[in-house]
């Protein structure tokens, strides 16, 4: 019974490089605290509502993550390609999560990475490679790789799609 | 039935010339002998010594009283009778000339033989620190504001009320004792509920009998509802019945008495008016004010029906949740802000402040105008010393520019190859590069390309972050920068009111987040002492943790409010006037204007938090002013009691460690 299926995914996306999908405007403003936009999106003839979670960058807010974490349903890991650090990082944020949200299998916790700014000079300035990234994603248990461009809105639904997907298929069978 | 009986004990003539009194005595405070100067035939049957009223948080405002039961042939009355104040008495020294006199205050809460057939219960607090003390909540539902036994005596009192009137302890709470509730329990509990308006049966009669007025009409009405009563009742109360799920009613009663006694400060100076109202139209001033405040636009969850409502609906408060609905707004009318000409009465020749308290007092209430700010601010930041003069001040900002410059070349200084070596520098001035073009670009003082402005923020904050390295730079600092520079329009003197502020809020950026953690672990003590339904309902909500009201704490409501409302409340937070946590009282506020949605939604965290953040921008200022003021007053010792010492914006103490306690992890 599809309609009885829960459709709102909880997601928190983490990582140096901010918020991938927020265009520069005047009103745009530095999250404090954690704050979460919707949106819909459509997977195998379901219709999702994604819970997009941003919380505050910085590491000395990550404290709060034990509220704003719980009841995640992907963790969506965002590094710039440009600079190495936030790539490095990765693992540091990935662990952190898993702390502080405490899911009940970590293992298996679905985690997505996207590679971000690849449209940035024209990719010249890129300094992780994709294949480094994708190693990387395939030693954490294979986690889905996608590289997108805030900026053009590349790739981006794709992402989406896939933390649908994913979601799906770590949903407990739960038929009636 | 007992209703009957109550009725008829109006038709006695000493009951009802007790009530004709009692009207005349609430009515007009000012009449009348006391209680200890009654004609013949009067006994005073108790009678106790330093029994205060706590109006403000300052103890210099406290009146302090005596405390009497008379008894008058078959009637007992209350009354409490403030000390005549010595002419030199410590507090009137130090009130200003517009602030109001406390001979207004002795006899605004002065209260003169009140029968206690007119007290519908008192409550009993006996906190284990701190002064006992009782609230008195009348059959209207008006409240007086706690009365603290100094010297002990509530037992007593109790006891002594016990020997002369039916007093009944309720069954809901131990430290309730009901006066004059002769109903069945169901009722009385129910009745324990109410508003204003929608009195019960007896509370309506008695009220009617107390002022004199019962009409012909008003008889065939009380027919018609000693008629109903039984169904009437149920009915009228069965609405409440189906938030059972959750419903605190129990907690809900208590709520409700703490409530009115926040209204009494403000509402017994308009207590004629009150009655008359009432008596005109049977229509509840509190619901009148209620209207006011929902004709006001932009309250978000409001529905269109609720500003609709008119003076014919008395179902309003037929919900135990649409209490919130019931405006807190008892603080005073907020004033104009401070002008030119009052500012300048408050300087000497030198310039000095006379009168630092009478001065933060006022700008507590009105605020200041803009062009006075460049200059308050100064002093309300602590920058300047309100004993400074002209001169003083002059050479002050001299001598801080320069020692600015020095801070500001220690960062100028490193080359670019330097930079590159100095990994904590580059992600320090990329974090604050990051953040400050996108600071209130749309204000027009940062707004644009290029905008120099924010190139003097980020001047300021890197600045800061080597002044104060170890704290550094943390998302926030930007927002609590910006409408200080908006104001100072000067980089030196920005920076250094922006060093005053961080002073206090310095903790809230901590690296173990101590100062945001102690705030709102003294926000969630304050709602469970201001309203414990709500605290309940964010207990069984696992919210506890009041991580939706992180933001409003971290940046003083920043983002909550636009930007001339920012300056305006900031202003107002820091004169410390009631407390250094005023802050924490419009947290109060604000969650309390909207604790029916947020309960009747029943809210989870992450819907909670949603709901708060998208709140920013319809908050209405003054209004979570006034309730916040009245809130403060009303937790009076107990809230203070809720805010361990040292909790931001309080001065941090200073340990061996440094301020700023460090790990590992240093960005």
């Amino acid at each position: 019974m599809a309609s009885r299926r829960r459709t709102l995914l909880k997601v928190i996306i983490l990582g140096d490089s901010g918020y991938v999908n927020k265009k520069f405007s005047n009103q745009y403003k530095a999250t404090i605290g954690a704050d979460f936009l919707t949106k819909e999106v459509q997977f195998e003839d379901r219709l999702f509502t994604l819970q997009i979670w941003d919380t505050a960058g910085q590491e000395r807010f990550q404290s709060l993550g034990v509220a704003f974490y719980r009841g995640a349903d992907c963790c969506v890991l965002v590094y710039d390609v440009n600079v190495m650090k936030s790539f490095d990082n990765l693992n540091n944020w990935r662990e952190e999560f898993l702390i502080q949200a405490s899911p009940s299998d970590p293992e298996n916790f679905p985690f997505v990475v996207l590679g971000n700014k690849i449209d940035i000079d024209g990719g010249n300035s890129r300094v992780v490679s994709e294949k480094k990234a994708r190693a990387w994603c395939a030693s954490k248990g294979n986690i889905p790789y996608f590289e997108t461009s805030a900026k053009e809105g590349f790739n981006v639904e794709a992402a989406f799609q896939c933390m649908a997907k994913n979601a799906l298929k770590n949903e407990p069978e739960e038929e009636m | 039935m007992h209703e009957t009986e109550l009725h008829d004990l109006s038709d006695d003539s000493d009951y009802a010339a007790s009530q004709q009194q009692a009207s005349g005595s609430i009515m007009r405070c000012d009449l009348g002998k006391s209680a200890v100067s009654e004609p013949n035939g009067s006994e005073v049957v108790y009678s106790k010594d330093n029994v205060t009223i706590h109006p403000t948080q300052y103890a210099s405002e406290r009146i302090s009283g005596r405390l009497l039961l008379v008894k008058q042939g078959s009637s007992l009355f209350m009354s409490w009778i403030p000390y005549k104040p010595s002419t030199d008495g410590v507090g009137y020294m130090s009130r200003s000339s517009n602030s109001c006199p406390m001979e207004k205050d002795r006899s605004l809460y002065t209260i003169k033989s009140l029968p206690l057939s007119d007290v519908r219960s008192i409550r009993r607090h006996t906190p284990a620190l701190g002064w006992q003390y009782i609230i008195v909540v009348l059959s209207s539902g008006l409240a007086f504001p706690p009365l603290y036994f100094y010297s002990g005596g509530v037992r007593e009192f109790l006891a002594t009320l016990k020997q002369h009137i039916f007093i009944m302890r309720s069954a809901d709470d131990a430290n309730v004792f009901l006066l004059n509730d002769f109903q069945d329990p169901l009722q009385r509990s129910l009745s324990s509920l109410e508003l204003p308006g929608v009195v019960s049966v007896a509370n309506r009669a008695s009220l009617r009998d107390s002022l004199s007025s019962v009409t012909s009409a008003d008889n065939s009405e009380r027919v018609n509802q000693e008629t109903y009563d039984g169904s009437a009742s149920t009915s009228e109360y069965s609405g409440r019945h189906k938030h059972k799920a959750y419903d605190p009613a129990r907690d809900l009663s208590i709520q409700v008495l703490e409530k009115f006694s926040l209204v009494t400060k403000f509402a017994r100076e308009t207590t004629s008016q009150i009655f008359r109202e009432s008596h005109n139209n049977g229509f509840s001033p509190y619901e009148k004010r209620q209207q006011n405040n929902y004709a006001s636009p932009n309250l978000v969850g409001t529905r269109p029906n609720d500003a609709q409502k008119n003076a014919g609906v008395t179902t309003v408060a037929s919900d135990p949740l649409e209490f919130d609905k019931l405006p807190l707004v008892w603080g005073k009318q907020r004033e104009t802000p401070l002008c030119l000409e009052e500012w300048a009465a408050f300087l000497d020749s030198e310039g000095r402040v006379v009168d630092s308290k009478a001065l933060r007092k006022r700008i507590f209430y009105g605020g200041a105008e803009h062009n006075l700010r460049k200059e308050v601010w100064k002093f309300l930041l602590g920058y300047h010393e309100y004993d400074s003069t002209y001169a003083e001040r002059e050479y002050l900002a001299a001598v801080k520019k320069s020692e600015y410059d020095i801070i500001k070349s220690q960062w100028q200084s490193i080359s670019a190859t330097q930079a590159k070596r100095f990994t904590k520098f580059r992600e320090r001035k990329g974090l604050i590069e990051k953040d400050v073009v996108r600071t209130d670009r749309s204000v027009s003082y940062y707004e644009g390309e290029d905008n120099p402005n924010v190139a003097v923020l980020r001047d300021i904050l890197l600045t800061y972050s080597f002044y104060n390295f170890d704290l550094g730079y943390c998302q926030g600092m930007s927002d609590l920068l910006s409408p200080i520079l908006y104001v100072m329009k000067d980089e030196s003197e920005s920076f250094w009111c922006f060093v005053a502020l961080m002073e206090r809020l310095g903790p809230n950026f901590n690296r173990d987040q101590n100062g945001m953690h102690s705030q709102l672990l003294a926000l969630s003590k304050l709602v469970e002492l201001l309203d414990s339904p709500l605290h309940n309902y964010l207990k069984q909500a696992d919210c506890l943790n009041y991580f939706f009201c992180f933001r409003w704490i971290l940046i003083q409501f920043k983002r909550e409010f636009e930007y001339s409302k920012v300056m305006r409340l900031w202003e107002v937070l820091w004169t410390h006037y009631l407390s250094e946590h005023f802050h924490l009282y419009m947290c109060v506020a604000i969650l309390k204007r909207y604790r029916k949605k947020i309960m009747g939604e029943q809210m989870d965290f992450d819907t909670l938090l949603k709901f708060i953040n998208e709140l920013s921008g319809h908050i209405d200022l003054d209004g979570t002013i006034r309730d916040a003021e009245a809130l403060c007053a009303c937790a009076g010792e107990n809230g203070t009691a809720c805010i361990p010492p040292g909790t931001p914006p309080s001065l941090p103490v200073e340990t061996d460690m440094g301020l700023y306690p460090q790990d590992d992890d240093v960005l």
